[in-house]
């Protein structure tokens, strides 16, 4: 097992708004990332930069690290658009 | 005797929504492709009424009145006096709140989710899906559509429906079939099962089974709804704060301070832009989206506009700064990423009409449990980190000697989510301190950063 994990812990996901563990947030995000809010929901309890930038690739870290907001709309019409697909 | 609650007669209802695009300036919404998004795009998900609403530049957009009549099951929502909070808090400023806790499912939601309900009826709609995590929003809508008679189909996120089977219990006293997501019913749902049948489930994951089984409809009768962010939303929810200046008006009250806690923003929006339109006319007040504190080292992250599109950030910040320590929580709003924000609210924090606020989450749950104590309303979690706020305001208004008045969104009641003060009362959520020399580390990365160019509206 790994020492480090911190997969163990929990908190209340303000998406969901229910209780999660961290490992749920690091399983449930886009393109193979964990959630956008990872870091917001996080840093309170550990240093969750040092500790993602270790887990994740520097490729996966940029991505997570600085993704843009997509527009509700944008998402929308290419969930659409796949759906018909 | 003090008076507690103000209350509107049903004659008094506002009797139109406040549409805050016809005050602000926003850049359109762009597609995948990056052209602007065209209301036919949006058409198999959305019937063309709303979609009108959505794109509209009305200023004032009339509240049908059998929409009206729907939500006066528990509207006017009363404007509330927090005497009891404000005695407990030993400040001269009197504090208001919209109590947005007494709609059938506890919430605000349900003042979109029943025009949405209307609009689709009357547009010949038989079912609406959505999808929903804890189950507010699902339930919301079921509601909405058992008023008007359409069935509702809501893709409810597995682990979420695990964790809350009294979610799903409402949702069927109401008519709606929940469904664990992702499930078989959809393509979507049955891709993901396949790589991983354990899988607890996202909302990403139920929000392209909802779409997907509105657009695949081939009877054309089944559309997707959904509860905040978008600007139909927004419109709906103004009936909140509309209500208010009414019952402010009748006792000869106006806020010095607008409060409302904002995920998506919705019930922000709601009680907050009515107050916006007054300052956008020079009115004196301020405005304040709470939520809960952001990474610091994220928040800060100095961007530059995307001018083709004011809803995206491209941040500037190399990627070697990133990794510095944490600065204490009021300066992290998270807004400066503001993922999942409406983009009118995001709008408004960009050109300083409106100022976002961050709180730590014990300053949040224990303004909650004092609210609880004082005046007998149990807030939802998210209700805290606007109580919060209004509990430094109001010790700010102390020190000041300034009776202020402060009016926030009680956007809803705790009742179903009491695991989430179970936390609390048990010693497990934690703050986190900083130390002066990481603050100032922090502080020195965020120099000779280039503005951005903003999209001003007034």
């Amino acid at each position: 097992m790994d020492e480090d994990s911190r997969d163990h812990l929990e908190r209340r996901c303000p998406r969901l708004g229910g209780s999660v563990t961290f490992q749920y947030c690091m399983d449930c995000g886009d393109e193979e990332l964990p959630c956008f809010k990872i870091f917001d929901c996080w840093w309170e309890y550990f240093d969750i930069v040092t500790y993602l930038q270790k887990k994740l690739s520097e490729d996966q870290f940029k991505r997570l690290a600085i993704s843009k907001p997509r527009p509700k709309v944008a998402s929308l019409v290419d969930l659409i658009r796949q759906a018909r697909s | 005797m003090e008076v507690r609650k103000i209350l509107l007669t049903e004659d008094e209802m506002p009797r139109q929504w406040y549409n805050i695009l016809a005050d602000i300036k926003m850049n359109p919404p762009l597609g995948p492709d990056g052209n602007p998004i065209k209301p036919e795009d949006l058409a198999p998900v959305f019937p063309m009424n709303l979609i009108e609403q959505e794109m509209s530049s009305e200023r004032w957009i009339d509240i049908p009145e059998e929409v009206l009549s729907v939500l006066k099951i528990w509207r006017p929502a009363p404007l509330v006096r927090a005497l009891s909070f404000e005695k407990a808090l030993d400040t001269p400023a009197r504090i208001y709140f919209k109590n947005e806790g007494l709609s059938p499912p506890g919430s605000h939601k349900p003042n979109t989710a029943v025009p949405q309900a209307y609009y689709n009826k009357v547009f010949g709609i038989k079912k609406l899906t959505t999808e929903t995590g804890a189950g507010q929003w699902g339930s919301a809508l079921s509601f909405a559509c058992s008023q008007f008679g359409l069935e509702c189909k809501v893709f409810m996120v597995r682990i979420s429906f695990d964790q809350k089977p009294y979610r799903k219990s409402l949702m069927a006293t109401w008519g709606a079939n929940c469904i664990a997501s992702p499930s078989t019913l959809t393509k979507a749902g049955r891709d993901i099962l396949e790589s991983d049948p354990n899988t607890p489930g996202s909302l990403a994951i139920a929000i392209s089974e909802a779409v997907e089984a509105a657009v695949t409809d081939e009877s054309g009768e089944t559309r997707y709804s959904l509860g905040s962010v978008l600007n139909h939303v927004m419109l709906h929810q103004t009936i909140i704060g509309l209500e208010a200046k009414k019952q402010m008006e009748k006792i000869g009250e106006y806020p010095d301070i607008v409060i409302g806690c904002a995920g998506g923003g919705s019930n922000f929006a709601g009680l907050a832009y009515p107050y916006v339109c007054d300052k956008i006319n020079g009115r004196e007040i301020e405005i304040y989206p709470v939520e809960p504190t952001a990474c610091p080292t994220l928040t800060r992250a100095p961007f530059a506009y995307d001018h083709g599109d004011s809803a995206k950030y491209t941040p500037l910040l190399p990627m070697h700064s990133l990794g510095h320590s944490f600065v204490p929580a009021p300066i992290h709003a998270g807004g400066l990423r503001y993922h999942g924000m409406a983009p009118t609210v995001s709008q408004l924090v960009s050109e300083g009409l409106i100022e976002a606020k961050a709180v730590n989450q014990l300053a949040a749950y224990k303004a909650g449990v004092l609210m609880a104590r004082t005046e007998g309303i149990v807030p939802a979690p998210e209700t805290n980190h606007a109580l919060a706020c209004v509990v430094d305001e109001a010790k700010k208004a102390k020190e000041e000697g300034k009776e202020k008045v402060i009016l926030f969104n009680f956007s809803g009641h705790g009742l179903i989510d009491l695991g989430a003060y179970d936390k609390y009362f048990s010693g497990k959520l934690k703050d986190y301190e900083l130390g002066k020399e990481e603050e100032s580390k922090f502080e020195a990365c965020l120099e000779d950063h280039p503005k951005p160019e903003l999209l001003k509206s007034c």
